[in-house]
């Protein structure tokens, strides 16, 4: 049932999570262009403070925050509403932003009296525009919302692959734009024919009201068929290698710990909020294969891989795949509801803690790439001395990747072996038994080449800022301390779930 | 919170602390020398803080320690021999470039393993085996030469593999308790009832297998242990593979019993200890002859357990861990005495070599040493059957094999006619002997229960000497044929494996093939066309 | 069959040829054109739910409507990006506006 009230208090904060990036978005261009960071960085340190404000007051009212646009009640009005998933994941974007942006001073910090420059005006301001875009796609409620959030978080990334104007990366650019946007418009058809079917488009009335015909599965299958395009399963993943090794190192951390994993929060509300429950079996394990597949060849890939960026890029690519095995896990599970099966809990801290293990990850290459000039594996020998922090920084987050005690990585993986374990789906198991140990491989390789000695006749190494390998760091610690949550389901992440207040 | 229970936590964490140390460049140059001090709280806690506990995080993690007495035996051996060879390392690496680094890999491999004996929660336990498994690596790769890397890259392949398999039994095993994080003789004691026994038991003897050195599993035995260096195969094979058999104690229901899997166990077990000595009485190299009877010994040792679980009764844990004591200091007094002998000139090395005659012997059995004690306590566990009797031709094997390593020995190198080890070499081996001499008979008689005096009896005596005899004749005519036996190369299985790599590597081209093509962007779109309708048909 | 059938089948017809060109053709101008295609349908989708769906004494449901308003706004910025990005690949020297095909997937270095 809808609430009698218009607007919860805390509500208003949801609206300043969107307000604030896009309103300093709008200031940069006009207090001038030539030191854009200084707009940048206190918005997103803003942005860190509201998301985290949000998620305490969730966790501490056991509710979901709700904002609705103007006091206009759903069909016709937006609303906002941070549910404990939401919450929590607008917080690991807020946080991730803000010390990737740190991290960015290094690469596209202006200089005092310098002119106005091309990439530091549209790093900055399009790491505003990722950011409105992905509190959007977590808060709205409406699948039009979701749709201009969607492409707003398109629009924003795909410049960010071609700042550097090369040949590849602007040919990786288009070839990523075209990509999302036919997922964008297959999403669409699906958004329309939901309406002609039930005559709105809000997630908590199609959740009443939805059965199983024809043309829900139809929209469905489009909606979902669009979003994996957009999320980069396999094999649909033909955009991302070269998109996210050829977008500068902050960049490419933020596409690939935050952008991908967009899609795939749509994909999880569309299945347990929006179809029919339940739903059949079948798809369920279809997305799981899909997700096994993705794992299996695409770590084989990283494997195979001779520059860093793209290694780590295919690893982004497998990585996914492990949260499209949480469906199957989450449907057979005894649980009374979804959200209190350990599987939900296990794929959401999977995502969260990849999330901050590939954004270590890739800024930590491209500390190492920095440094060494370079970044083919081969020869790396000598990183070890040249940026031992940043080394260590990448090692942690191959622990999480790996799947080793003690990373948050580990405590997902337990999670989600537990879950298959109760199902029966021992072949979940021991694909992402697997998964870890190809990880491994590729992970070590690289540790393994950068503590060789280097050649003979290497060019000298540059230096790297400091604050930047202390950014890496950090974010490699927190996906760390993510391993130190109790193994059982998570009560935060079913705040809010189901449509209950 | 009591006293007992903070000493068994000092245990771990002084290691530990030493470890995090070693950031610090000042310190991490002298560490090497203080490696020896990092097991005393260790040691001080098996000897005194018996039956303490203490619970170091709150519910629902609970990740707990306990010392009951299998534990505190094999803690203070363990510790015993992590100190000696502490000391042994201090003079065997001195000068050497990157003995900070081999501190850390030592301290780190020291807390996890001591971690094994005292954890009782399955959480600890695979965070304690994960820590001594993983930083063993950084002991066998130590040395940068080629057979080093290789060395330490199978090592590490498979110590990976024991990781899984470990965690999907944990996870098995967990799911039939309800708590999170169980303790382990909880979840052992669910174990025989629950409907997933199989997969349970299957993955556990898969997982602590490869720790162990059950064949074919053990690959990684023989390769590691000739590369690295002398203290840290001492630790190798004394220590670290009694994590499997501790993991084997702790969590098979050895008192309720499982009659079927326990004659898998033993036949396991059996095969292996023989396997080992075949393929160890080819070997040359001294240290590898050493390594194969670490797998000998172990496949022993699963045998035991598997009488153990076949019968189901309370003390199995107790005699199995005093054989794998015996083993620990045994082999480990062998390796550091490898290293005097190496280093004594042609006047010192008799009363040398004859120490380490009656330390050989003892893995086989020879009366009045450990390894007969060890033996005569667990002879009536396998009854009067085959599996008895294999078990006492296990012995002579070991004696063949002995006997060859003992040849092996005196063939080495001497070095110049006057020269003395240091006492930093010779004191801690000398010690670690006496300890395996010593300390089994003032376990015996708690342990099994029998008197000492039965051991003198004539019985006791001719079942312990004929295997003896037995393999005496069998290395004589092993001598006669000498360098005629084919030479199995070190690590035997892992050759096969390694042909497979250019299957592998074919593999992996056909998929980095397939990818390049389903990159295209037409097959692309088709598929996420066809994806869509397979999914709007599905739904 | 009535207008609403009518204009639905067109826009089905127009999502397919859309998708025929997205997929198939080759110059990425090409696929620009295709996408907007595409969207057309969609656009027309909507207006045949706006018709369907239209209560009592209204010509059309006034929320498809403002969602296509909102759609053409996005296909908009979607096409200026895309011709954006083409202008510059022009520039580089990479695309070309004929029929060439794709160059080959090239990642390496």
């Amino acid at each position: 049932m809808i609430p009698a009230q218009v607007t919860a208090p805390d509500g208003l904060l949801l609206i300043l999570a969107l307000f604030l990036p896009a309103v300093s978005l709008l200031a940069i261009f006009v207090l001038g262009l030539r030191r854009p960071e200084r707009i940048a960085l206190p918005t997103l340190a803003g942005g860190l403070v509201v998301a985290l404000i949000v998620a305490l007051q969730v966790g501490h009212s056991g509710q979901a925050a709700t904002y609705r646009l103007g006091g206009w009640l759903p069909p016709l009005g937006i609303t906002l509403r941070a549910d404990g998933l939401s919450a929590a994941l607008i917080a690991m974007a807020a946080l991730i932003l803000f010390v990737v942006a740190i991290y960015a001073r290094g690469n596209f910090g202006s200089e005092p009296d310098g002119a106005e420059s091309r990439q530091p005006m549209v790093f900055w301001t399009l790491l505003l525009g990722l950011a409105t875009a992905l509190n959007t796609v977590f808060l709205a409620q409406d699948l039009f919302s979701l749709f201009v959030a969607l492409e707003l978080l398109t629009f924003s990334a795909v410049p960010l692959v071609s700042l550097e104007g090369s040949r590849e990366t602007l040919r990786a650019a288009l070839r990523y734009l075209l990509f999302a946007l036919s997922g964008s418009v297959l999403y669409l058809i699906g958004v329309a024919l939901l309406y002609g079917a039930y005559g709105t488009l809000d997630i908590a009335s199609l959740h009443q009201v939805t059965r199983a015909d024809r043309a829900t599965s139809i929209a469905l299958g489009l909606m979902i068929a669009g979003l994996m395009a957009k999320a980069a399963l396999f094999p649909l993943h033909l955009w991302l290698p070269p998109a996210h090794a050829g977008a500068p190192a902050p960049a490419s951390a933020v596409l690939s710990a935050l952008v991908v994993k967009a899609p795939f929060f749509l994909i999880l509300r569309l299945w347990f909020d929006v179809a029919p429950q339940p739903q059949p079996a079948i798809a369920g394990t279809m997305l799981a294969a899909l997700g096994a597949v993705s794992i299996l060849v695409c770590s084989v890939l990283a494997l195979r891989q001779a520059r860093l960026k793209l290694m780590v890029a295919y690893s982004t690519v497998a990585q996914v795949g492990y949260l499209f095995l949480v469906f199957p896990l989450v449907m057979g599970s005894e649980a009374a509801v979804p959200w209190a099966s350990i599987g939900w809990t296990g794929g959401v801290l999977q995502l969260v803690s990849h999330a901050f293990a590939k954004a270590s990850m890739f800024l930590a290459a491209g500390l190492i790439a920095q440094a060494m000039g370079h970044d083919r594996i081969d020869d790396l020998g000598g990183a070890a001395q040249a940026v031992p922090i940043s080394l260590a920084a990448f090692a942690l987050a191959g622990l999480s990747l790996m799947g080793l005690p003690p990373a948050g990585g580990f405590v997902a993986k337990v999670m989600l072996l537990t879950a298959a374990v109760a199902t029966s789906n021992w072949w979940i198991a021991v694909t992402i038994l697997a998964g870890g140990l190809l990880a491994a491989g590729y992970v070590f390789r690289v540790i393994g080449k950068s503590f060789a000695e280097p050649a003979k006749g290497a060019p000298p190494r540059n230096a790297v800022a400091r604050s930047s390998e202390l950014a890496v760091l950090s974010l490699a610690a927190v996906a760390l301390m993510l391993g130190f949550l109790p193994l059982q389901p998570f009560a935060y992440l079913a705040i809010g779930q189901g449509g209950l207040p | 919170m009591t006293a007992a229970g903070l000493l068994i936590a000092a245990g771990l964490a002084v290691p530990m602390a030493m470890a995090v140390g070693c950031l610090w460049p000042r310190f991490r140059l002298r560490a090497i020398g203080w490696i020896w001090a990092a097991p005393i709280p260790a040691l001080a806690s098996a000897m005194f803080a018996r039956g303490g506990g203490i619970v170091m995080s709150p519910d629902p993690l609970r990740l707990t320690l306990a010392l009951d007495d299998v534990g505190a035996m094999l803690l203070g051996g363990a510790a015993l021999l992590w100190s000696a060879a502490g000391v042994y390392a201090a003079s065997y690496l001195r000068g050497q470039p990157g003995t900070g680094r081999f501190a850390v890999w030592w301290l780190l491999t020291l807390a996890g393993s001591l971690g094994t004996f005292v954890v009782a929660d399955v959480t600890s336990f695979y965070l304690a085996f994960s820590v001594a498994s993983l930083s063993a690596y950084g002991l066998v790769s130590f040395d940068t030469t080629a057979k080093a890397k290789r060395a330490g890259d199978v090592y590490m392949a498979l110590a990976l593999l024991g990781e899984a398999f470990l965690l999907l039994g944990f996870v098995v095993m967990a799911l039939g308790v309800p708590v999170g994080n169980p303790l382990i003789r909880e979840a052992a004691a669910v174990l025989p009832v629950s409907p997933l026994l199989a997969p349970a038991m299957i993955l556990l003897v898969l997982g602590f297998g490869l720790k162990m050195g059950l064949v074919p599993l053990h690959v990684w035995m023989p390769l590691a242990h000739p590369v690295a260096p002398m203290p840290a195969s001492a630790v190798l094979s004394g220590i670290i593979v009694k994590a499997g058999v501790i993991g084997l104690i702790r969590f098979l229901p050895l008192e309720t019993g499982l009659p079927g899997w326990g004659a898998g166990l033993i036949a396991l077990g059996l095969f292996g200890a023989f396997y080992a000595v075949v393929a160890g009485i080819t070997q040359r190299q001294v240290k590898t002859v050493l390594a194969y009877s670490t797998v000998s010994q172990m496949g022993v040792v699963a045998a035991v357990l598997g009488a153990g679980l076949a019968e189901g009764a309370p003390g199995i844990a107790l005699l199995a861990g005093f054989y794998a004591l015996h083993h620990l200091l045994v082999k480990g007094a062998l390796f550091l005495g490898v290293g005097v002998v190496a280093e004594s000139g042609q006047r010192r090395r008799w009363p040398v070599f004859l120490a380490m005659g009656v330390l050989a012997l003892s893995l086989a059995g020879l009366p009045l040493t450990s390894g007969a004690l060890a033996k005569y306590a667990t002879k009536p566990l396998f009854g009067d059957g085959l599996a008895a009797t294999l078990t006492a031709l296990s012995a002579a094997g070991s004696t063949l094999l002995m006997l060859h390593f003992l040849r092996l020995l005196r063939q080495m190198p001497a070095a110049a006619p006057d020269a003395a080890p240091e006492a930093g070499i010779w004191l801690p081996w000398a010690t670690v002997a006496l300890a395996s001499l010593v300390l089994p008979w003032m376990l015996f008689q708690h342990v099994t229960g029998y008197a000492l005096a039965d051991l003198f009896e004539t019985k006791a005596l001719w079942t312990a000497v004929w295997p003896l005899l037995l393999g005496t004749i069998l290395a004589l005519g092993l001598f006669r044929i000498g360098t005629a036996l084919p030479q199995v190369p070190e690590g035997d299985v892992i050759v096969l494996a390694e042909r497979l790599m250019p299957l592998i590597q074919a593999a992996g081209r056909h998929i980095e093939t397939a990818d390049r093509w389903l990159r295209k962007w037409p097959v692309a779109s088709a598929m996420l066309i066809v994806l869509a309708i397979s999914f709007a048909l599905a739904i | 069959m009535n207008a609403p059938t009518l204009y639905g089948l067109c826009a089905a017809a127009l999502v397919g040829i859309g998708l025929f060109g997205l997929i198939l053709h080759p110059t990425p101008l090409r696929k620009v054109i295709s996408f907007n295609l595409v969207g057309c349908g969609t656009f027309l989708f909507f207006g045949v739910a706006a018709r369907r769906g239209a209560g009592a004494g209204f010509a059309g449901d006034p929320v498809p409507q403002a969602l296509v308003i909102t759609g053409i706004v996005v296909a908009f910025a979607a096409t200026a990006v895309a011709v954006a990005l083409i202008l510059r690949m022009l520039e580089a020297g990479v695309a070309t506006m004929d029929s060439r095909p794709e160059p080959p997937d090239d990642l390496s270095p």
